[in-house]
């Protein structure tokens, strides 16, 4: 009796949260060519349909791009700084700790606009350059939390053993630190960029002539077209997010840092 | 522990002066622009802008939508994670998966199923139109409903994920034990899980009502200029008439609504020690 309730609850809460993933597939199998639930019969044309979307192929490579060298960059940043945080006695710990973390606080929409204003349109830079700047500030909070944590879980006397055997501290780090938290690293980068490619508010202002990441791009989509190519487009990236999930998982249980 | 400090802080301040410097910096400035005028400091972006009765309204539905959807969140997270923790190790790892699983999927992605599913020709109004009960579709798209559902189902993930590692830590036979000694389901939940998970709830809540209060994307979709939210009225305020004066008091309330959310309910938790 008890498992029954358990399970229906289970499963009613399950239907909320995935239902909805499941219908954006169907509606974008659609055979017609409204958006509809279910769909006017069963066709696999507005999933080929997105790969001509001219728009589309840009903002994904810009998309991909950014996810990968944004958290690239995130990375170089954040585990020196994740390493430094835990193993040695710094002044003003807390303080640094704090200002890393802060990108994680403040809502997206306001980072993005004052980039825009205070970076973009002084400086010069161009809108891909502060996209850049962003999606690496943005990551580098789950960046250095992720690692920290792996090097946690690290004592830190196989490090002073390696120094003590002759290593110099690059080397300790290179050679016993690094294999060690590569778990970590890597769990990292995925959570990275899986954020920074989902992202939208950052992104937001930051968009110009041909310049706009693939959320932003379906954006402004789906409010002139009212097709099902949207749902195929989403239902596509649902699936790259997944496979990538599911592959980090098997390979070194990803929902351990997450 | 190493004792170099220079050491450790070249390490770490490349990170720290990056953030400065295109966070905190930029940031910093958009949120004093309220307060700057011609002639020194002032209040009059606030007055200005709380004046205005569509801009009252929004920050009422604002707030009245992040509790909502954090109160609705913890009730059905409170259920779904104690079952979760009574099923057997193998088919919690499976459900975890599940619940998490929709935190990888883009937001817009999951919003968008919203308008399939509310929309004029959308499952719900078929089955209205088709039963009879009412001749023509009903407007759902649009109404604070349709943001209230997407934000809850945005959201709850990370309610039940919170509150999932909160109850691992209660030990198992504790609930046994307070239904052996006569206390009834009301009480055990009351007197025992909760202030066994309340630093879960407080996690959870926090992250469910920031969440929803910064959302962009659900109430653009959802609610578009007819259910506007803070973040919203921001876009607009800024791309259609270049308002930064709005903008500069729209961040600083979302910076302190997600402040005060997190003290507040801090607060709660330690008070029923």
């Amino acid at each position: 009796m008890k498992d029954l309730t358990s399970w229906a609850i289970i499963s009613i809460t399950l239907t909320f949260l995935i239902g909805p993933f499941i219908i954006i597939i169907f509606a974008g199998a659609s055979a017609g060519e409204a958006l509809a639930f279910p769909p006017d019969g069963l066709s696999l044309k507005w999933y080929l349909k997105v790969f001509t979307i001219e728009s589309f192929r840009q903002s994904f490579i810009l998309s991909m791009g950014l996810a990968i060298f944004g958290t690239l960059a995130a990375l170089l940043l954040g585990v020196p700084a994740a390493y430094a945080l835990n193993r040695y006695d710094l002044p003003g710990a807390e303080t640094i700790r704090t200002i890393v973390a802060s990108p994680i606080i403040v809502p997206g929409i306001i980072v993005g606009l004052a980039l825009l204003r205070y970076l973009v349109i002084p400086t010069g830079f161009t809108v891909t350059l502060a996209l850049f700047l962003a999606h690496t500030a943005l990551v580098l909070p789950y960046a250095v939390r992720v690692v920290s944590s792996s090097l946690n879980n690290l004592r830190s006397d196989m490090e002073e053993a390696a120094v003590l055997l002759g290593c110099t501290r690059l080397q300790a780090f290179t050679k016993v630190v690094l294999p060690n938290i590569q778990g970590g690293v890597l769990a990292a980068f995925i959570l990275g960029f899986v954020t920074s490619f989902n992202q939208v508010p950052v992104s937001l202002f930051l968009s110009g002539p041909g310049v706009k990441t693939l959320p932003i791009d379906m954006l402004a989509y789906m409010e002139i077209t009212y097709d099902p190519s949207v749902a195929a487009l989403s239902a596509l990236l649902a699936f790259m997010s997944l496979a990538i999930v599911f592959v980090a998982e098997r390979l070194l249980g990803f929902s351990r840092y997450v | 522990m190493f004792s170099s400090t220079r050491e450790g802080l070249a390490l770490a301040l490349p990170a720290a002066i990056f953030a400065l410097l295109l966070f905190i910096l930029p940031v910093g400035i958009l949120l004093s622009e309220a307060f700057q005028s011609d002639d020194g400091w002032t209040l009059k972006g606030y007055i200005d802008f709380f004046s205005k009765p569509l801009n009252q309204k929004v920050f009422l539905r604002t707030l009245k939508l992040g509790v909502l959807v954090a109160g609705t969140a913890a009730i059905i997270g409170y259920a779904a994670a104690f079952s979760i923790t009574n099923l057997s190790p193998k088919a919690r790892g499976r459900v975890f998966g599940l619940v998490i699983l929709p935190l990888m999927i883009s937001p817009v992605a999951r919003t968008y199923a919203w308008i399939v599913i509310l929309g004029r020709t959308g499952i719900v109004n078929d089955t209205i139109v088709g039963l009879g009960l009412s001749d023509t579709p009903i407007r759902l798209l649009f109404t604070e409903t349709a943001v209230f559902l997407g934000l809850l189902q945005l959201f709850m993930p990370l309610m039940i994920i919170s509150l999932l590692s909160a109850m691992e830590n209660i030990p198992r036979d504790v609930i046994p034990a307070a239904r052996v000694l006569g206390a009834n389901w009301f009480q055990v939940f009351f007197k025992v899980i909760l202030p066994l998970t309340k630093e879960g709830l407080v996690v959870g809540g926090t992250l469910v009502f920031t969440g929803a209060l910064t959302a962009y994307i659900t109430p653009a979709i959802l609610g578009g200029s007819k259910v506007l939210m803070l973040e919203t009225l921001l876009y607009q305020r800024v791309n259609v008439a270049n308002d930064f004066v709005s903008a500069s008091v729209i961040a600083m309330i979302l910076i302190v609504m997600s402040f005060t959310a997190n003290l507040l309910l801090k607060r709660i938790a330690t008070a029923r020690k």
